[in-house]
């Protein structure tokens, strides 16, 4: 019998070593002097999130930018009520003609974690809040309250385009409780249509696996639109540009000429 | 070659081989993939604004009037890192612009490839399709 010319410890060391190599060259994410994980930029860094990617199913289907490659398959991205896949449907054979996004309303829910140019995250440690800002859309901001505060009786409380966030750390994930959402903007870039009620509550686990990525995970539960809640994530990678200025409201020529399909 | 020139051809390689990353609203809702069209003329203005960058050509027509033509690009902040600027082209340039023509029969235009006429170079190589925010 041949003698085998490695050993066991030889390749073992090798194994190591090519398993061990990806993980050594990421770099952790940035963490405060009391250790809590840093979802932006360290100090004298300079960089965001370069959102613009991400889809919003809970189940692989396959997608042309915003669309469905099989339009029919639109029943396996979400638990749709009756009425919210009618609606889905119009809205994606009239090509997504009737979003507010264009019209330059704030991007709510999840959408704004992957809508384009951008989105930094502002740990506000004297008001005790962390602040998501988007680079795009209407550049607009969110507060996530994390003073341990609850949230406002809905009964009384006017819905927002990014309603009442309220958040706390499990670890190094940020979870964040958000409701009192209003019914005027489409939660989802891709696939775009998405219905919501103002009965809209998500559940946000936002974490840093390492410096240049943003694990999104989002848990949408709405019995005014879904039948059961359901889950979907995607990574937002990291950018070493600075976010730009980019505001919707500037020069917006498209508006009369989104027609859709046509009659 | 001059320095300047390669530099340019440098940028230019840099717009085709850079994915252009994302803006605000459905290409196919605006436009129409399967109407291509190519137009030549005068550059009158440029609009280097957000949402889009947007220009405008006098074109001459077949009787030999000139209607004005609006383009449509991606977002300034797409285009500048890629390596142009608002004064990459002047008022007065002949351009020859390549793209998908508006759903409603207006004169407008997505443009996809923009070729500066004297001197055959190519402009601008982002359409605001790839960037689509909701497309």
């Amino acid at each position: 019998m041949t003698e085998f010319p490695y050993t066991k410890k030889y390749l073992a060391t090798c194994l190591l070593a090519v398993t061990t190599f990806p993980v050594l060259a990421q770099q952790p994410a940035p963490r405060f002097d009391d250790g809590t994980v840093n979802l932006g930029a360290a100090r004298g860094e300079i960089g965001h999130w370069n959102s613009g990617v991400g889809n919003l199913s809970e189940n692989f289907v396959e997608m042309e930018g915003a669309f469905l490659v099989h339009p029919e398959e639109i029943d396996k991205v979400a638990p749709f009520q009756p009425w919210a896949l009618q609606l889905v449907k119009e809205r994606l054979a009239t090509l997504g003609r009737d979003d507010p996004h264009p019209r330059c309303m704030p991007p709510g829910g999840p959408r704004q974690f992957h809508t384009p140019w951008g989105l930094e995250i502002v740990h506000d440690k004297g008001l005790d809040r962390i602040l998501v800002m988007s680079g795009g859309a209407n550049r607009s901001w969110r507060e996530i309250w994390m003073d341990g505060r609850e949230h406002p009786d809905l009964a009384t409380y006017t819905p927002t385009f990014f309603g009442h966030s309220v958040g706390h750390w499990e670890g190094d994930t940020l979870v964040v409780d958000s409701v009192g959402f209003n019914e005027r903007f489409w939660f989802a870039r891709r696939p775009t249509g998405m219905p919501h009620t103002e009965q809209l509550h998500l559940v946000e686990r936002i974490s840093r696996p390492d410096h240049d990525t943003l694990h999104y995970e989002v848990t949408i539960d709405d019995p005014g639109a879904y039948t059961r809640p359901w889950t979907a994530s995607w990574d937002v990678p990291w950018s070493t540009f600075p976010m730009a200025e980019y505001f919707c409201q500037d020069n917006n020529l498209d508006l009369e000429h989104i027609v859709g399909p046509g009659d | 070659m001059s320095l300047r020139l390669f530099t340019r051809l440098l940028l230019v390689s840099a717009a085709f081989i850079t994915p252009v990353a994302s803006s605000h609203h459905s290409f196919t809702a605006q436009y129409d993939a399967d109407r291509p069209v190519t137009l030549t003329g005068y550059l009158i203005k440029m609009d280097w604004r957000n949402p889009h960058v947007y220009f405008f050509l006098e074109v001459e027509t077949e009787d030999g009037d000139y209607v004005e033509w609006a383009f449509e690009m991606g977002s300034p902040i797409a285009m500048e890192r890629n390596g142009w600027t608002r004064n990459s082209v002047s008022v007065g340039d002949i351009l020859e612009v390549e793209g998908s023509l508006a759903r409603d029969g207006s004169n407008l235009v997505n443009a996809n490839t923009v070729t500066l006429a004297d001197s055959g170079r190519r402009l601008f190589a982002g359409s605001s399709r790839e960037e689509s925010a909701s497309d």
